[in-house]
């Protein structure tokens, strides 16, 4: 079922607190992964944790709605010695 | 002979399911044509005149998108979610299930035919 349009995208507390106080420039760290991208957070960089690194997330105008847990892949991508054609990413 | 948004439809079908021929149309939208195009759903598909051909036209342009238009919408939400880099666009990206489905075995839709790992043993197949 969908998030009650009521309430608003969510956005962990603790993390638009840190949006805000680093205001314009510098890159915030988190761990929030489930928190909604608002539209105030396009043009900022995010390091968001997939559980063992921070992954350098700069966030577009087209990634609003998505959850910044999106674009940090948890899991390695696999593949096989000698595979042809590694695809990019 | 009726042609609606470049599909020629069969002639003997009823004209409620002649409609779902085009891409686009499934039952329920084609009989949402047929009532607002006024033509009784029932009718067979070669015994339509001209100006209920062109109603249904209308009908369907109005109040759908269909064939090429729908398609092109269709891969460039794909493409939209590849080029923004989200876990869901990776896996188009790879032809992998998008919605979490398991992977270790099944998903053959996805993957398209099993291809065979070079000097993996056979299973020993059970008496």
């Amino acid at each position: 079922m969908a998030r009650s349009l009521k309430k608003g995208p969510y956005v962990e507390a603790s993390l638009m607190r840190q949006v805000n106080q680093t205001d314009g420039k510098g890159i915030v760290r988190t761990w929030s992964r489930r928190s909604m991208i608002i539209p105030g957070f396009v043009g900022r960089t995010f390091h968001v944790h997939n559980g063992k690194l921070f992954m350098p997330v700069f966030v577009t105008e087209n990634m609003v709605g998505h959850r910044l847990g999106e674009f940090a892949p948890t899991r390695k991508q696999t593949s096989h010695a000698g595979d042809r054609r590694l695809k990019q990413r | 002979m009726a042609r609606i948004s470049g599909v020629d439809l069969p002639r003997e079908k009823a004209i409620e399911i002649s409609l779902t021929y085009i891409y686009g149309i499934g039952r329920s939208a084609a009989r949402r044509v047929c009532d607002l195009a006024e033509v009784p759903r029932a009718m067979k598909t070669h015994q339509l005149d001209e100006t209920e051909v062109v109603r249904l036209r209308d009908a369907i342009e109005s109040h759908y998108k269909v064939e090429g238009d729908l398609r092109r919408e269709f891969q460039q939400n794909i493409k939209l979610l590849m080029d923004v880099g989200c876990y869901r666009g990776l896996r188009h990206r790879r032809g992998l299930p998008v919605r979490g489905q398991r992977t270790h075995t099944n998903a053959r839709t996805r993957k398209g035919p099993r291809k065979a790992i070079a000097g993996k043993k056979k299973a020993p197949t059970k008496k």
